[in-house]
Order: C-alpha cells, then structure tokens, then sequence
C-alpha cells in the first residue's frame, strides 16, 4: 500500500460519494440518538444519586429520633440502595473502554435478542445500528449523570435556603433557582460530552454500522489507498464537531447576561 | 407592644457531630407579636443556628418550635378537627421572611424576577400585580431604578435591601434577620440598619442577629445574649446594656463596647 496522498486518490474515495454520503448520516443519526438517550439516562442517574431514600433509617435512631451510639446500626442507617445503584453504574462505565462496552452489548446483550432485520431510509440496517446507539447511549449517560450532578453541586447551598425560606417548594427550588444556575455553569463540559459522542461513534463501524469510518474501509477494501479516505473522514468529523461547539458556546454567551457588570 | 406569643421556643437543641457539639442547650424563648428581639453573643455561640431552626433551614435535634399553634419541628399534628395533618413547611416559611448575611439574591434573575419569583408561583399573585407590588416597595428603599438590573450589578448594601423587599414581598409575619450587615463594607451598614428601622417602627416583628449593638439598643425591645448554644441573659437593651448580671456578658460587653 502506497502512503502517498495523491489527487487520484481523492478521485478515487469521491467515486464511493454516495457510501459518504450515507455514512454521514449514519454518523449524525447515531450521534442524535445517543445525546438523547445519554440525556435522559444522566437526568435519571443523576436524580437516583441524589436521592435520600434510606429504607434502614429507623436502626440509626432512638425512639425518641436521637442518633444511636452503635456504630454498626448508624452505618446500616445509610444505606441509600437507589444511589447506590446509580452509583455502581457510572464507576463501572467510567472504568471500561468503550469498545469492550460496545462489543459486550452487541455481543451479550443483542447476541441473545433476536432483532428484526430490516434497513430504513434504505440503507441503515436496525439490527447493527440500535446495539450501536444503545452502547453509546449508556455509556454517555454515566459522564452526562456525573456532569449535571456536579453542575448542581456546585451552586451555593445560600440559594436554596433563600428559595425555601421564600416558601418555594423542593421542585420548584430545583427548577427555577437551581437548574437554570447549574446548567449555565456545565454548559462547556456538555458541549465537550456532545462533541466527544459525534466522535465516540465511529468505533461503531466495529460492529458493521455503516458510518462514515465503515466507508473509509470500503474505499481501501476496493482501490488500496488509505489517507486520501482518512483525511476525507477527518474533514468531515471536524465539519460535525466544530459547529457543534460552537453553538453552544453562543447559547452560553447568552445565557451569561446575569454575569455583567 | 402586646403580649401575642408569635413564635414560642421550648427546649431546643442541636447537636452535631454524635453529639459532641452543642451548638443548641435546652434553649427556651418565646418571640411575642410586634417584638424586634436582637440576638448578641460570640461567633459560635449559637445565635445564626437558633434563628435558622425558626424557620426550619436548620433541623434541631430536639424540642419544639411553636407557631400559630403547630408544632412545626414534627411531622404532623392534630388539626382542629382532631385529625392528623402533615406539617406543610413550605407554608409556615411563606409567613417568616429571612435575609442572610450574604444575600442570596438569584444571580440568573432581574431585581424584580428575584422579587416577584416566589409571590407569582407561590402564593399565585398575577405578574402585573407582583410587578406593581415590587416596585412599590423598592421604591421605598430607593432602588426603584435598579429593577432591571441584576444582582451583580448593585453595591453590597443594595443587595441587601433588595434582599429585605424581596422577603417583604410575601407579607411574613416575622422577618429573621441572620447578621445582616455582617458581609457589608462599613459605609453601607447604616443604609441597611435604616431600612431595618423603619421597619421595625411599622411594627414588624422582628429577630435580629448581628453585631450591631448601637442597632440592638436603639431599635431592639428585646435583648437575648447567647454563649455556648445556652441563653445566658435576656432582657430590654437597657438593663443588658447598663446592669449586665452574667459575668460571661461582662466581659463580652467589655470587649465590644
């Protein structure tokens, strides 16, 4: 194989277009899917690693509602199962690559459901694509949970006392004094999740989805020439990327007013 | 001044840390209608904890808090149909305004959007009437051409005056007031003890905690010094101020005066 980039070369890649073409919106399809996946699954991780729910409370406490002296008992006390859970799930996803994840869902998972097989818009097939967006999709949703609990976290505790001792109840704390803060302040980490899901979705081509990367194998599998279609697939990830970015950024430059002097 | 008991303490206590810490000790005080009681005492002495367990911010570990007859540090209580009710503390916080030493005003919102936030979702004011309310009473503190602005915008002492409208706008029964001047640089002090004043001459039941004690003689009626989670002494500013009992409070006066 030749590393010369050539213009044959690109002649070449151009002559599989409609392959690109398809490829790229395989790309945006599976990117779309999973933030909005990813989205919901960290809005709910993140509620279940915030909850207070302790169905043990009553051993940490006398009758009388002062805290035991047992040590064991007050331990008992905290256990949080629904936090847990939430817990256990992110630590596990931040702690393994990707590819295994993708590779045990298509595999595990999907090995054991028998998928209907079908293609829509003509050329996306149902039974590699859905493993791919569901892997993506959990594993986003665990650094998605992580960014808006710390987004949360991070506003003064002041202004939920000043919202409560104004009567507002919990939820409508949480959703005009606390949320519309903490969004403001993460809005750069979700950008950089957004751009980094458009990425993370090319190793679907691992498990046969058709997206951009599967066509820039297509090209070497037929003419032998692998820059020229790696350069074309560069190009087109930083045009997905790159105004991904940057629209975000502007709805931060807009949501910042509060923040001149 | 009557003799309404407004709010009545009976035997509060907060212990933090298993118990080791007494930031509350068996304190027992009652706040009448139309008082302006200002609570003195060393920093740790209790003071901001027994204020903010009035409205509930701080949870005591024991003993009761009586207001408008409900015991509201339990979970229920039997109504006056001998039934059993939850407390709705959300309810008892609407009628007890707070202004914290650092303002928490909502950084995100407008002057007036901090203001009529809570009496539009709360209490289901309608805007315009909110917003007419608002200006009305920052009018009152000078600040009614700041109402679009945002909090960042305004001086320390601005902040907290619009802090005190802002609690007003829910039309409390008893402000708390936890160091109010405290984070103010000294020149702005005196905007804000003016508007605490005022009001405090409409009537206002009020619970004041500060360091302010030219603020404690001249406005109080009452005054409570604190000293390790206990009430060591309490009486008018006058007899606190003049014929101090406790040496504790002796040698604290001597310090700040």
């Amino acid at each position: 194989m030749n590393n010369l980039i050539t213009a044959e070369g690109f002649e070449k890649t151009f002559n599989f277009i409609k392959l690109i073409q398809q490829g790229l919106v395989v790309t945006v399809l599976l990117a779309l899917l999973t933030v909005i996946i990813g989205f919901i699954l960290g809005i709910l991780l993140a509620i279940m690693r915030m909850t207070d729910i302790r169905p043990l409370r009553f051993l940490g406490q006398t009758k009388s509602g002062k805290l035991r002296k047992n040590r064991f008992l007050v331990f008992l006390s905290k256990f949080n199962p629904i936090s847990m859970i939430a817990t256990i799930y992110v630590e596990v996803i931040r702690s393994t690559p990707v590819i295994v994840q993708i590779m045990l869902i298509y595999h595990g998972v999907f090995g054991l459901i028998d998928l209907p097989s079908f293609t829509f818009f003509g050329f996306i097939s149902f039974e590699r694509f859905l493993p791919g967006v569901v892997a993506l999709g959990i594993n986003s949703g665990a650094y998605l949970c992580e960014i808006l609990r710390s987004g949360i976290q991070s506003i003064d505790q002041g202004q939920t006392e000043a919202s409560r001792s104004l009567g507002m109840s919990k939820v409508q704390t949480m959703r005009h004094i606390i949320l519309p803060q903490a969004i403001k302040n993460i809005l750069p980490a979700i950008a950089n999740e957004f751009v980094v899901i458009i990425k993370e979705s090319s190793i679907c081509y691992t498990i046969g989805v058709r997206d951009i990367m599967s066509a820039v194998e297509s090209v070497r599998g037929a003419y032998f020439i692998i820059m020229e279609p790696l350069l074309v697939a560069a190009a087109l990830y930083f045009c997905l990327c790159f105004p991904t970015s940057k629209i975000i950024a502007y709805f931060e430059r807009r949501m910042s007013r509060g923040d001149k002097r | 001044m009557t003799n309404d008991k407004l709010i009545q303490v009976k035997n509060l206590k907060k212990y933090y840390n298993k118990d080791t810490i007494h930031a509350l000790d068996d304190v027992t005080v009652d706040v009448n209608k139309g008082d302006v009681m200002v609570v003195i005492g060393p920093s740790g002495s209790g003071k901001s904890t027994l204020l903010r367990s009035l409205n509930l911010l701080e949870t005591p570990t024991d003993g009761e808090i009586i207001f408008h007859g409900i015991d509201i540090t339990k979970k229920s209580f039997i109504n006056s149909q001998g039934k059993k009710e939850r407390v709705n503390i959300n309810l008892h916080r609407q009628k007890m305004g707070m202004v914290f030493q650092h303002f928490n005003l909502f950084p995100h919102k407008t002057i007036l959007d901090n203001m009529i936030l809570s009496p539009v979702r709360v209490l289901g004011m309608s805007k315009a009437a909110a917003k007419e309310k608002a200006l009305r009473l920052l009018k009152r503190v000078g600040l009614e051409d700041r109402a679009s602005a945002y909090p960042i915008q305004l001086s320390g002492g601005q902040k907290q005056r619009v802090a005190i409208v802002r609690a007003l706008m829910m039309e409390p029964e008893v402000m708390l007031f936890d160091e109010p001047t405290s984070a103010l640089d000294p020149e702005m002090v005196g905007e804000v003890l003016n508007v605490m004043k005022e009001l405090a001459n409409e009537g206002m039941t009020m619970v004041v905690v500060t360091h302010e004690m030219g603020f404690a003689r001249e406005v109080g009626n009452r005054v409570l010094f604190m000293d390790e989670g206990k009430l060591v002494e309490q009486g008018a500013p006058r007899e606190i101020f003049e014929n101090p009992q406790h040496p504790r409070l002796q040698e604290f006066l001597s310090k700040v005066l």
